[in-house]
């Protein structure tokens, strides 16, 4: 088929197309953004370009003036390429979401948050593949139709549902008008052959986008954990269900607060609710510039996104206002959000791209943790299972494939590397090991295994342990001061430990344990392990009852379960129990978007399950203030460490 | 009818205060508290080997803010400290005198270790009653202040406090080098009550010489909530929680006294009644409400309520 060369100015990207493909998207294809909030149904009248040179087919549309149309203005998702072609994107067509202020960009960077994309572990797969059949959001399809004859009349809308649907179990169809109206000419245009995209939007199946001739091969999708604190993003050939990359970025809302009622309240101010989704936004599409950068693939062959995140976050994803969630009666405006295109909500994708979120419990439980019940297959578990997701909001999971419940622990970012002084993620220069010797020298092991940068969650739980274990801290977490040794030393009032100086470390300061990390560590394990008791207590079950625990978080590849259970984060439990799963959110999101069948079940899960409300119990805060300590204040409850004392 | 009966397991750890010469200290007698197998006053399910104790209270500067209903039993003597330790031995009969070294404090005159430190000592020499030193509360000068208090008063088997989760580890060394009893204390929180005493057993300190002070509020100011607080670790230590099985210190003269209604004069509120018996009954019910959830030493301030506190006692104890 004849491909032509369209070239965008001012840019100066150029990509090649066959014949008949659509401006629009050859323009996101070489990375030329333009707005299109209606997602190319040629409604919204943002995508006009002027064509400078070149043959090209469009449409009328109201949407273009005389005046504009003399000028050579077309609106870029009516038209398609019939020639070599050189395209002027005009500054307001231009799609810029990089509006955070400088402003807000110095403030992130004095919270001591390293806000740069990285790449992090992408996370094992759980349960065996065959319990997820291959079912992706989106599914390519190449089609060569019969052309019609005066004995085969059926018109071209109907040719095309017909091929399909003797091919695929499809009951349900529907399109846009947009592509009714474009159908004729590219099937003409293409000899018959073209690729469509068939898009499940919950019980419907929708031809979301029509392409001349072969492109089956190229589809990609994205699946999401949008954290309170960490954005994560997972690149996936939605054919072979390779995973291609995964990044992490910190949350960019943190400049605006650091947990989900402040970022609720700051919606409430001045265009408090545009600059959250915006920063959102930003922090999904640099980590989709870069993956799709980095594996050489054009932005329009990802037609897929799939979401998983906490109700709030989800809200702000969607430029929907979040106050009611913290108003009473706590009703938010969706907890079943239906899908929905990627470009409504600013991402850069294929423009007519379908954008999922994994629904969420109520209010105050959301689809993230309803994705990782889904990884961690607790709906189909017999035995008793308990998923414990160490992250800024502490969910945590009780149950098995006949009952559900969950609660919520507002645990802090500690174990996420924020919120502590030389805390990282688990990234490269994360020091993710540690072991302190009878001199009280560490022995400390990256992620990477080259200099130290600062310390993650899981190194935090090492070192906290050890430091322990060494008497370098009491049961309160305190620093023992009289230990004489040259790491342990008073600065700005304060305790510290010194884990590597700064001659051996990537960073150009000593990176330390301060008393306050401590504590702020000590609060998020209480947080978590009172939760968990709780909860537990609530079904009159003791830890011992529990047959599996499932822990997840954003540790990479590792976490030391005896630590874990010396500082009192995890029950002091047969050790066989305990399976760490990393970030299960993700790997929920993951499974979703290959397996849209799936989305079933994470209804079901998120109909069944039963959310507590930690704040009511009255033994809650006390069960709190009970896990303040090493590993708690009752040591009963922990006979192994009772007894390594 | 039969009424049930609970069994405990747990034991309250028996704690004696003063050092007779047999023993290397100076006191004509000592306090024995502590020793409980039962719930307050509940006969029937166990033992309560030892009556609860009142201390008098002594401090280390003149007064500023007692009201004259209190002043007057003390006339002269509170600008005297030793004289006024003598007076509550010998003419209120104190069976234990408690010194607050409140001027110690950099807010309140903020005297010497050395000066507190004689004082302690001009004490002992003038009153044979076991001794109680508590500090200003000012962590830092605390720490000297106390640690010297300690010093002098070495084999006297005094009890020192309040070591706090935040500062315990200088005065348990001192308690523990001279043969003291510590006092541990929390912020009405049964669970701070339990980490402060194992931070200070942690430390070497034997559980037998550690007395909680749970806080209190006097009647009006958070009475009901000190007391569910020491009605839980009772029943906590009663069940084997070796952690809380202590005897209870209440400093309740310095509670019920701060309160407003016990110390505002009758010309600003009428309708209160007389000043000069308002306080007392203050002390009285705050005394009382202590007692009742098991208190064993109490610290109080005038003399009338001290003694309607023992004649409540008294009938407790009747078996």
């Amino acid at each position: 088929m004849e491909k032509f060369k369209v070239v965008f100015k001012p840019a100066g990207k150029s990509v090649e197309v066959k014949k008949g493909a659509g401006l629009l998207s050859a323009a996101v294809s070489c990375g030329v953004y333009i707005n299109s909030s209606c997602g190319g149904e040629g409604v919204c009248g943002r995508c006009k370009v002027i064509i400078k040179k070149g043959k090209f087919r469009t449409e009328p549309t109201g949407r273009i003036s005389y005046k504009e149309r003399k000028k050579g203005y077309v609106l870029a998702c009516l038209t398609t390429v019939e020639d070599n072609l050189e395209v002027f994107v005009p500054r307001e067509s231009r799609l810029d979401l990089s509006k955070i202020k400088k402003g807000e960009a110095r403030l992130h960077r004095l919270k001591g948050i390293y806000s740069e994309t990285v790449e992090v572990d992408r996370g094992k797969p759980i349960i065996s593949e065959e319990v997820f059949k291959h079912s992706p959001i989106a599914t390519k399809v190449y089609l060569e139709l019969p052309p019609p004859t005066l004995e085969d009349t059926v018109s071209d809308y109907e040719r095309l549902t017909r091929d399909i649907k003797k091919k695929y179990d499809v009951p349900i169809m529907q399109t846009g008008l947009r592509n009714i109206r474009k159908l004729g000419s590219v099937l003409r245009h293409s000899d018959w052959k073209v690729t469509v995209t068939l898009g499940k939007r919950n019980e419907t199946t929708e031809l979301v986008i029509i392409e001349p001739g072969d492109s089956s091969g190229e589809n990609y999708g994205i699946a999401f954990d949008i954290g309170t604190t960490t954005v994560t993003g997972q690149l996936i050939n939605l054919n072979t269900k390779e995973i291609l990359g995964t990044k992490a970025t910190y949350n960019k809302q943190i400049a605006f607060g650091d947990d989900v009622i402040t970022r609720i309240v700051f919606a409430r101010e001045e265009s408090g609710l545009e600059r959250l989704h915006h920063a959102v936004i930003d922090n999904m599409n640099s980590i989709i510039q870069e993956l799709t950068e980095e594996h050489n693939i054009p932005l329009d062959q990802v037609t897929g996104i799939m979401c998983a995140g906490n109700t709030t976050m989800i809200h702000l994803l969607l430029r929907v206002d979040p106050t009611h969630i913290r108003r009473e009666p706590y009703v938010s405006t969706a907890n079943f959000v239906p899908v929905v295109r990627s470009a409504e909500a600013g991402i850069k994708v294929h423009p007519r791209a379908l954008l999922a979120c994994i629904p969420g419990v109520s209010t105050y439980v959301g689809g993230d943790i309803v994705a990782g019940s889904v990884a961690c297959g607790i709906n189909n578990e017999k035995r008793l299972t308990l998923l414990i997701d160490v992250g800024t909001n502490g969910e945590i999971v009780l149950g098995n494939k006949e009952w559900m419940a969950c609660c919520s622990a507002s645990a802090g970012p500690a174990f996420e590397g924020s919120g502590v002084s030389c805390g990282m993620r688990a990234v490269k220069g994360a020091i993710e090991k540690v072991e302190i010797n009878g001199r009280l020298e560490p022995k400390i092991k990256t992620i990477d295994g080259g200099k130290p940068m600062g310390i993650c969650g899981s190194g935090y739980i090492d070192l906290i342990s050890e430091m322990f274990k060494r008497g370098i801290v009491n049961r309160d977490g305190k620093i023992n001061q009289d230990l004489k040794n040259k790491r342990i030393r008073k600065s700005e009032r304060e305790l510290e430990y010194v884990v590597v100086f700064k001659n051996k470390a990537r960073s150009n300061y000593d990176i330390v344990i301060k008393e306050s990390d401590i504590e702020n560590i000590k609060r998020s394990k209480g947080a978590i392990f009172s939760a968990a008791s709780i909860l537990a207590k609530k079904f009159d079950l003791t830890f011992d009852d529990i047959e599996r625990i499932y822990i997840a978080g954003g540790f990479g590849t590792y976490i030391n379960i005896e630590n874990a259970v010396t500082i009192g984060l995890l029950p002091d439990v047969d050790r066989k129990k305990f399976k760490f799963v990393g970030n299960s959110s993700l790997i929920g999101a993951r499974e979703i978007l290959l397996s849209y069948d799936t989305m079933k079940k994470a209804e079901e899960i998120a109909r069944k399950m039963t959310y507590i409300e930690l704040s009511k119990d009255p033994a809650y805060m006390d069960e709190y203030m009970s896990s303040l300590f090493f590993p708690h204040t009752n040591l009963e409850k922990f006979p192994s460490v009772k007894k390594a004392r | 009818m039969e009424t049930s009966k609970q069994n405990w397991t747990g034991k309250i750890s028996v704690a004696t205060i003063g050092a007779t010469d047999k023993e290397g200290g100076t006191r004509s007698s000592q306090v024995t508290v502590g020793g409980e197998t039962t719930l307050p006053y509940l006969f029937k399910e166990g033992d309560i080997p030892n009556a609860p104790v009142i201390a008098m209270e002594v401090l280390d500067i003149e007064p500023t803010d007692w009201p004259d209903a209190l002043k007057k039993p003390f006339g002269d003597s509170l600008k005297d400290p030793v004289k006024w330790a003598v007076k509550c031995v010998e003419e209120y009969k104190a069976p234990l005198i408690s010194v607050k070294l409140i001027g110690t404090h950099p807010d309140f005159g903020n005297k010497s270790a050395a000066d507190s430190g004689k004082l302690i000592k001009d004490i002992l020499q003038a009153v044979k009653v076991p001794l109680i030193i508590l500090g200003s509360g000012d962590d830092e000068k605390d720490n000297v202040v106390l640690a010297k208090a300690s010093e002098v008063s070495k084999g006297e088997r005094c009890l020192i406090g309040d070591a706090t989760e935040k500062n315990y580890k200088t005065l348990t060394a001192s308690c523990l080098a001279d043969g003291h009893n510590i006092i541990g204390e929390s912020p009405i929180d049964i669970n701070i009550a339990k980490q402060v005493n194992i931070l200070i057993s942690e430390m070497g300190f034997p559980l037998d010489r550690i007395v909680i002070n749970p806080t209190i509020g006097a009647l009006g100011y958070g009475m009901e909530y000190a007391y569910s607080i020491m009605e839980r670790a009772r029943n906590a230590a009663l069940i084997g929680d070796k952690m809380l099985a202590m005897p209870f210190i209440c400093l309740v003269g310095q509670e019920a006294w701060r309160a407003k209604e016990a110390k505002a004069p009758s010309s600003e509120h009428p309708e209160w009644g007389d000043e000069y018996s308002r306080g007392v009954l203050w002390e009285i019910e705050t005394a009382v409400s202590v007692l009742v959830a098991g208190a064993d030493i109490l610290v109080m301030r005038h003399p009338k309520a001290i003694e309607e506190a023992k004649k409540y006692i008294d009938n407790l104890m009747r078996r």
